[in-house]
Formats: structure tokens, sequence, C-alpha cells
């Protein structure tokens, strides 16, 4: 597994504000292993499919599937392994 | 200056929860008006009850879904908001209608539980079903479609071009559900429908429901309403013949935000509970602002 810095985690909550829209929203306020789906953030698959494409467009990762879709969005923190991880492929 | 559009979000998914909390529980109209529809049809709101005559969770979801987008519009109302234009998803139409003065809040409420209790037989007859597929393309619903000829499925929503819901029998679409994930759809979710709402199979309750609305006498509306078929500007002597087609026909919610884009529309408010339909907007195009009545209230950005 690839090391996540913390420049990651704050640039990935930035980018889920930006990609939904969330405005009044600062990174601080969003808890690194909070549930993004659900009781956390609330999220819901329109907001996935936003969060896949703006993975895809500022890191280049592509989420395959729903199940490993389920598995990234669980928090902030396991979006940035997944991205440091893929990154780290290439 | 752009123009804004009020947008009436369709039945609700699940149970709204209005804790003690709530910013709406302190609208001082919000009893008077949830009493009416108690009087009226015996739904209370809270409870997610009916007294005596009980009735199915998707009609409670129904009757709430236009309980609390005639609230919200209130509510907008009395802070000074006036739309434009008027959009609506699938049974949004109804609180669309009351909203316009088309018709009446109680005619609003009579036809949403008319219609709801219409759809719930037609359910316990034909057990029809629906699921929301999140991203995939219209080719591949429409291979999915072809795949399951069989069955007989028909696309209800159009969504945006990676959101679409399908309908049709329940088997057809379990099946589906596979199929779509199978095709790395990020989502394929079965709706609470038990009725395949927006199939052609429904047509069969076109004259029926024509029947049920000759007691009702629509005016024109007041602020145009965009339909969510044709997308075209309901008139006056169109509206029962839509409510008795409409639900046996597809929804074209992305032309419907296109098309009011084209014609100026800047600024879109959600007036209901949830934000799916802003989640939608936001899909189809980012630059525009759009934005839930219900969150913006629950937020206190909006009095």
């Amino acid at each position: 597994m690839a090391e996540v810095n913390e420049e990651l985690i704050v640039k990935l909550k930035q980018l889920i504000i930006t990609r939904l829209k969330l405005m009044d929203m600062t990174p601080e306020m969003i808890d690194t292993d909070a549930p993004l789906f659900g009781e956390g953030l609330g999220l819901d698959s329109i907001d996935a499919l936003e969060l896949v494409l703006g993975l895809e467009k500022e890191y280049g990762v592509i989420i395959p599937d729903a199940e490993v879709g389920k598995k990234v969005f669980q928090s902030v923190r396991t979006m940035a392994q997944f991205v440091a991880d893929q990154q780290g492929r290439t | 200056m752009g123009r804004k559009a009020f947008c009436f979000p369709g039945q609700l998914q699940e149970k709204p929860i209005l804790k003690e909390d709530h910013p709406l529980r302190t609208d001082p109209s919000l009893e008077r008006w949830l009493e009416k529809a108690s009087l009226q049809t015996s739904f209370d709101l809270y409870s997610f009850t009916t007294r005596g005559n009980e009735v199915g969770f998707n009609l409670k979801l129904q009757m709430a879904t236009y309980l609390l987008s005639m609230i919200h519009f209130y509510r907008l109302q009395s802070q000074g908001w006036v739309p434009d234009v008027i959009a609506e998803h699938s049974m949004g139409i109804y609180a669309a209608l009351a909203a316009s003065e088309a018709i009446t809040f109680e005619e609003g409420l009579w036809i949403t539980e008319s219609i709801g209790r219409i759809l719930e037989r037609e359910g316990r007859l034909s057990k029809g079903a629906m699921v929301s597929i999140v991203g995939l393309p219209l080719s591949d619903i429409q291979t999915i479609q072809q795949s399951l000829n069989g069955f007989c499925l028909s696309i209800a929503n159009y969504n945006g071009s990676k959101h679409f819901v399908l309908s049709g029998a329940e088997e057809g679409i379990e099946k589906a559900i596979s199929l779509a994930l199978s095709k790395k759809a990020i989502s394929a979710t079965r709706l609470t429908f038990g009725v395949a709402l927006h199939a052609p199979s429904l047509t069969s309750l076109r004259g029926e429901i024509e029947t049920l609305l000759k007691t009702i006498h629509f005016r024109s509306p007041k602020v145009p309403i965009l339909n969510h078929l044709t997308v075209q500007p309901l008139k006056q002597e169109e509206i029962r013949d839509f409510l008795a087609q409409e639900i046996g026909q597809p929804v074209y919610w992305d032309r419907c935000v296109e098309r009011l884009i084209q014609e100026g529309v800047t600024q879109f408010v959600e007036v209901g509970h949830g934000a799916t339909l802003t989640k939608l907007i936001r899909w189809i195009n980012r630059d525009v602002e759009a934005f839930s009545a219900g969150d913006r209230f629950k937020e206190g950005t909006i009095e």
C-alpha cells in the first residue's frame, strides 16, 4: 500500500466540495474517516458519479465498477488510499 | 438578469423525517396545511400514518411528497420568491399544478391520492418494478433493454447522460440490475415503486384517470409549467389529458433542464424535501445555480 499524505487528503476534500458544489463547506469541516454516504456527508449515487468523474479528471484514476466504488468511497481516507495506490502503479 | 424556475420533484423514496428541531416545524402555516390534509385524506405527515383506511407505503410517500412540496412552496412564496417558470418531474406535476393555481391545494391532494390508489391497485395486479441506474450511457441502457426483450422493459426517466430509470416486470428489473452492474454501472438501485410507472403498460389506465378527472375544473396555469413529456408549456385544455397519459410515458428531465436553460433560466429552485433534482441539474449543467429550498431552509440561508 502506498503512503497517503495529508496534502492529498486536503485536495480530495476540496475536490468533493468543488464537484458536489458544497459551497458553504470547507475541507476542515469534512471528517477524514467519516462515511461519505448515508450517515456521514449523506452523499448518494448521483454524487458518486460526480466523484468518479472528478477522480478521473484530476488524478487519471478510474473506478472500474460499483464494487470497487463502494470500497473507495467509504471515506476520504479510503479515497486517498485508492488514488495513492493507483498513482504508485504508473 | 436570468430567469428563475421552481422545480417540483417526483415521489420521495423514503419516509421523510421531520424532527422536533426541523425548521419547517416552526412555520406558522405548517399546522394549517397538515390539518387540512389530514381532514381530507386522514393522512398524518408526522406519524406517516392514516386513520382507519390504511394505504400502502408508496401512496403515503406520494402524499408526503405533495404536502412537503406545497409547504415549501408556500414558504418560498411568503418570502417573496416568485418563479418565472415551473418544471416538474413525474408525480411532481400535481404540486406544480397547485403552485401555478391551475388547481387548488385540496384538488392537488385529491388527485395525488386518487391516482395513487389506482396505481396501488395496478401494482397488486401487475407486480411492476423500477430501477435507477447511474453511470451508464443511453446506449448501454438500450442494450440492456434489448437483451431482456421478453420482459418489456422501458426507459421511464431520462434524467441525464448517465442517469436513467427503467420500468417493467419485477423479474426483468432484477435481471436488469445484474446486467447494469456487469456493465460497470456505478449503482443500480431498485426504487420503492410496486408498479412500472411511466411504462407503456400503464396507458391502459388512461380512460379511468380521464373519467376520474372529469370532476376537476382545470384553470390556466398562472405561471407556465413545462411538461416533462413534450417539454412544452402545458396549456389549460391539455392538463386532463396529460395527467391521464403521463403515467404511461417517460419523463424527459434532461430535455426539460436544457430547454429551460435555453430560455434564459439561470436559477433552479427545487421545491420539496430532498435535493435529487438539484443533483441531476448539477450533472446536466454545472454553470447554472441549483439548490433545494428544503436544504436552504434547514441551513437557515432562506428564512
